[in-house]
């Protein structure tokens, strides 16, 4: 038996189980307040095994027997894409761990916190390095149920700071405010609606193939065997759990809701975890299903220009929403949806362009998560720092927190796609896959991406500015001389030169000088010129106030939240009231109706023997009338 | 062998009321645990037996015991809830006879007899071999269970004790005719006896079973009996006994599946629809224990539809049921945490924000409601076997995947709203109480094992087992399902 590979699933939740209990028993002690300590131990043992599986394990599988009757057994795969992912999982989440001991340090719910935060990481490696789908969907849930822990973290409701959306804003019917208890009820919901039909499909790939390792099953053949319509429902009700958990379009309102858990959480789970496993997933699927082989077969050329076209829509949504959201932590999520998409419209367009396609999407996710983390943190530093979830600060916060803006400006500039810096490189691989797919498939694709890339560094500009440049003045300031917080963004962000020089050198072994090649284009740099002057206009021009009525409409996500809080609940009740009303009725008729008019026949019957002989006299000669009428009728 | 653990339960009927309460409530937990763990070694060395115990004349025939992997699965569930909810009934018929202003020690005294008689009562049923002897216990388990809802039950407790017997009464009645006929025909009531259920007598034990189970339309008894019987009795009614109907349907099905295979599509529409109908229901109770009531039936909807589904569906059915078991089992406890700590207090409208004042009962809830829900606990097997069994039976067809899957969704769904509504939002108001440890730890032990149920070497011994068993049994009968 291998354990370093069990510890590396085990010991994050391990460790966070003496607080978890320690913290039922003694709420709030210095004791207690001392072991987050061990939690953050239990990640750092993840993050050691995780490193050791990248730098010496083979390429290959492990299988841990589980349920061998079945076929069903729990099997690790160690390829190009768990080993990347699998680190900067344990990486990020470590990171943001050391950064909680500060965070989190005077809060009122520690056991919750650090139980349901290392039990997410955990899952999510456990996602990254199975093969298994039963075993990945053991992960998958556990993502979901961590997150709704971690979503509602501030049960109470009792924080403003704690809440998305202004206090008491209300639209019509909607109210634009959501406080934490119902941004887990709003994420567990949209996540049961996604994952049942992904359960469906995979039990449904197990009933055709009897198999369910990713990396074994003959794709080809399963989809050949099930025609087109087959092919497409399967792979639908089994992408409803990426769609869902990635946030695409419409299920993207929990997302923004999400921000009601703690900034560490937020970091967490839109860098590396959760949201990220859903792109994740698709990648790997892809990975192993190999679209681009599959041309024969039908079905699969629809289902992944759906994706495409899915993944770039919400892109492009995400980017306009997160042009017009003002609070810090919001604006991020959009961002995040939006680069979520790019990386699903990315690895879609696998069929037609090859593999290199989701190597790409997956270079694009392995940035996105340093840079996304990192700005994570900042935002979390500047909560706490001003007090406010709203963007504002101006130079002189920025001086007092250096690090912080040296942070912000590494994270955005790098992130946006502004040469040559290293989303720069990447995303001039994705424009040439667009490109390439420009005769396939019309150039709508390319343009949505386009577009999506220029709005996206200038909202990236706008939260750099409106935080540190050309915000408002903050009232008060309370910085604290914290150590670790920034300490831990520092490291993060540091990581995306790592990848920069791995771009550059060509050192790795699928990118090798494909994204350099890209990069050095005449359309790459062409867009990368209009990137970098939309985040120039941006950083100097943050807020248009002729413009704000727009702005207002794409921060309320263009009225997106009616769907989740009128339109599905309102049908939801609608039922409910009229199935009600039927048990009522049924209640009423067993209980009560037939009761009482078998109490009424009883007490008829009852009335009759009261003993007095007229009334004997009376049915006697009724029942000699009767007798004389029927004898008559027969005579007759 | 098997008797002999069998019968340390009956035996500890009789000499529970005896003893001091505590000791008493010890002895019984005992006396359901020792049977718990050899049910694991039953099902961990595939054991299969069969016990004489007496032939009796004819249209009867023989009593015998009957372990396979099906009734040790069912036991497993039975023991363990049985003996946690044991522990758990001391504390709160401490708070319930205190509130009805009785004397604690002799009316202890009582409940235990009949607490542990009921209980014992549906081991012993799981584990008869004969559909009279089955029956019987069935009688006794209604008997004890009406007994503990007259005497110590909530609201309006007679005339709800009555409306449960006569409900589960009319359940009994046709499920005895069907049996008679069943004899009639065959000679024999012995399970390894029997060759064929007609149609009358697989009529009348199907309608006799939907209302236990219940289905819809008989199912107005359910949320009456379980929100107002006393919650520990609630908490072996709603988990184990209402299930204890699906298991009567298995026997028969194994023996003779031919009634619900032809009558496969209405009678899968009918588990839809009363699992869907329950569900909505759930979103509009304001009542703690007649929410679960009507997850209840939710649940064994379940039940009905995976009956449908062929080898796959019949062990979705001895998983969903345990799933089952073990979650209702620990929110019925949660729900009389609150009652016993608050005085009564039932209302949802009345709390919100709990977790600040019971933090442990609303931990407990949580993995109380990942049960109901599938999520990281044993139920997770129940529902990837019903739908594995979908396909194998109906193939992709469209409307009975989407409605399979939308009768998850509403699981989910209600689990987490109601969860949010109790426990999260802002505090109500109350004191921060010391829960009894007595009122807390049972739940989390239960907890603890429907999560390690997922994982070998648990997992492999249930999930080998039930295969074994279902495959086993369907081969030895006559037309039995094919794997």
């Amino acid at each position: 038996m291998n354990w370093e590979l069990i510890f590396l699933f085990i010991s994050p939740v391990l460790c966070s189980l003496p607080i978890a209990f320690f913290w039922v028993k003694e709420p709030g002690s210095e004791r207690a307040r001392k072991l987050p300590l061990l939690s953050v131990f239990g990640l750092f043992i993840s993050f050691v095994i995780a490193i050791h599986i990248l730098l010496k394990y083979p390429d290959g599988t492990y299988t841990i027997p589980w349920l061998p009757e079945y076929n069903i057994n729990f099997v690790f795969i160690f390829d190009y894409l768990s080993k990347y992912m699998g680190a900067l999982t344990a990486f990020i989440a470590f990171m943001i761990g050391i950064y909680g001991l500060e965070y989190m340090k005077h809060d009122y719910r520690l056991g919750w916190y650090w139980f349901f935060f290392n039990m997410f990481t955990a899952s999510m490696l456990l996602v990254v390095y199975s093969d298994n789908l039963l075993m990945l969907l053991i992960g998958w849930e556990g993502l979901g149920l961590a997150s709704w822990g971690l979503i509602g973290h501030w049960f109470r409701d009792d924080d403003e700071l704690a809440y998305v959306g202004i206090i008491g804003r209300k639209i019509g019917p909607l109210k634009m405010y959501w406080p934490p208890s119902y941004g887990g009820w709003r994420a567990i919901s949209t996540i049961r609606v996604g994952d049942m039909p992904m359960f469906f499909a995979v039990a449904a790939i197990y009933a055709l193939t009897g198999n369910l390792n990713i990396s074994q099953i003959h794709w080809g053949m399963l989809f050949s065997k099930i025609g087109a319509a087959g092919t497409v429902f399967l792979m639908l009700c089994f992408l409803m759990g990426p769609f869902t958990k990635s946030a695409q379009l419409p299920f993207s309102e929990w997302l923004m809701t999400a921000m009601t858990g703690p900034t560490t959480v937020s970091a967490l789970l839109h860098s590396a975890t959760m949201v990220a496993a859903g792109t994740y997933l698709f990648i790997r699927m892809s990975w192993y299903i190999h679209p681009w082989a599959l041309h024969s077969v039908p079905g699969v050329a629809v289902l992944y220009f759906f994706v495409m076209l899915l993944g770039l829509i919400s892109a492009f949504y995400g980017a306009l929403v997160a042009i017009g959201c003002l609070e810090r932590k919001v604006l991020l999520a959009a961002s995040t949806m939006s680069s979520l998409g790019l990386m699903f419209g990315c690895a879609a367009a696998s069929y037609w362009f090859g593999k290199l396609a989701l190597v790409i999407a997956f270079w694009y996710l392995l940035t996105h998560a340093f840079a996304k983390a990192t700005l994570f943190l900042v935002a979390g530093h500047l909560i706490h720092a001003t007090h406010t979830r709203f963007c504002c600060g101006d130079l002189s916060l920025a001086k007092k927190m250096k690090t912080g803006l040296v942070a912000t400006i590494i994270a955005t500039v790098a992130l946006g796609g502004l040469p040559p810096l290293t989303a720069y490189w990447v995303k001039a691989g994705m424009d040439g896959v667009m490109h390439h797919l420009v005769e396939m498939v019309g150039s709508t694709p390319l343009y949505l991406l386009i577009l999506t890339s220029l709005l996206y560094s200038a909202f990236l500009a706008k939260f750099l500015s409106l935080n540190f440049w050309k915000g408002c003045k903050c009232s008060s300031l309370h910085l604290h001389e914290e150590r670790l917080m920034p300490f831990a963004y520092a490291c993060v962000v540091s990581m995306v030169f790592l990848l920069l020089y791995k771009i550059l050198s060509g050192t790795d072994p699928l990118v090798e000088k494909h994204l350099l090649e890209f990069g050095l284009e005449k359309d790459s740099l062409m867009v990368g010129l209009g990137v970098t002057a939309t985040y120039l206009f941006a950083l100097v021009v943050p807020r248009i106030s002729v413009l704000s009525p727009i702005g207002t409409f794409l921060g309320d996500r263009m009225y997106l939240p009616a769907l989740n809080d009128f339109i599905v609940p309102s049908i939801g009740w609608a039922i409910s009231k009229l199935i009600e009303y039927t048990h009522k009725a049924i209640d009423w008729f067993c209980h009560f109706g037939l009761p009482d008019f078998m109490l009424s026949i009883s007490r008829r019957i009852r009335s009759i023997q009261v003993g007095y002989l007229r009334v004997y006299m009376k049915i006697a000669l009724a029942f000699v009338m009767l007798t004389i009428f029927v004898s008559m009728m027969g005579w007759l | 062998m098997i008797l002999e653990f069998l019968l340390i339960p009956l035996i500890v009927t009789f000499l529970a009321p005896l003893m001091r309460p505590k000791l008493s409530t010890v002895v019984s937990a005992i006396s359901f645990l020792i049977p718990f763990f050899y049910v694991i070694y039953g099902l961990a060395e595939n054991i299969v037996v069969k016990q004489h115990v007496i032939s009796l004349v004819k249209p009867i025939g023989e009593f015998y015991i009957l372990g396979d992997q099906i009734s040790f699965s069912f036991a497993l569930a039975i023991c363990l809830v049985s003996a946690m909810v044991a522990l758990y009934s001391l504390p709160y018929m401490a708070h319930r006879f205190d509130e009805m202003g009785r004397e604690f020690e002799s009316e202890y005294r009582k409940y235990i007899f009949f607490y542990d008689l009921y209980a014992t009562s549906m081991l012993w049923l799981v584990f008869s071999g004969n559909f009279i002897m089955l029956y019987i216990f069935l009688e006794i388990s209604l008997l004890a269970s009406f007994l503990l809802i007259y005497m110590y039950g909530y609201g309006d407790r007679r005339k709800v004790a009555t409306l449960y017997f006569i409900w589960t009464h009319i359940a009994g009645m046709l499920a005895l005719i069907g049996f008679l006929l069943v004899a009639s025909n065959n000679g024999s009531l012995a399970f390894n006896s029997i060759a064929k259920i007609g149609f009358t007598a697989w009529l009348l034990i199907f309608l006799g079973m939907i209302v236990k189970l219940p289905g819809l339309g008989p199912h107005v008894w359910l949320p009456w009996a379980h929100a107002e019987a006393p919650t520990p009795v609630s908490a072996l009614l709603s988990p184990l006994t209402v299930g204890l109907g699906a298991y009567v349907i298995l026997r028969a099905y194994l023996i003779s599946p031919w009634f619900i295979k032809k009558y496969m599509m209405p009678i899968f529409i009918y588990g839809v629809i009363s699992s869907v109908y329950a569900g909505f229901m759930v979103f509009r109770q304001n009542d703690y224990k007649r929410l679960l009531a009507f997850s209840t039936i939710s649940q064994m909807g379940y039940c009905l539809i995976a009956f449908c589904l062929g080898t796959y569906g019949i062990m979705a059915v001895i998983i969903q049921y345990i799933s089952h078991a073990f979650g209702k089992a620990i929110l019925f406890m949660t729900a009389g945490g609150i009652i016993a700590n608050y005085h009564g207090l039932r209302d949802i409208t009345k709390m919100g924000g709990m977790h600040e004042y019971v933090p442990t009962i609303s931990n407990a809830a949580l993995i109380g409601f990942m049960n109901l829900g599938g999520i990281l606990t044993v139920g997770m097997f129940g529902e990837f076997f019903i739908l594995k069994g979908l396909v194998d039976t109906f193939g992709f067809d469209i409307s009975t995947i989407l409605a399979v899957v939308f009768v998850f969704i509403i699981s989910g769904l209600y689990s987490f709203y109601t969860f949010k509504r109790i426990y999260c939002g802002k505090p109500a108001g109350y004191e921060k109480v010391k829960v009894n440890r007595l009122l807390d730890t049972p739940l989390f032990v239960i907890g603890v094992i429907s999560i390690l149920f997922i994982f070998p070497p648990l997992a492999n011994i249930l999930l080998n087992a039930v295969k074994t068993g279902v495959i086993k049994a369907a081969i030895l009968t006559i037309g039995g399902v094919a794997p």
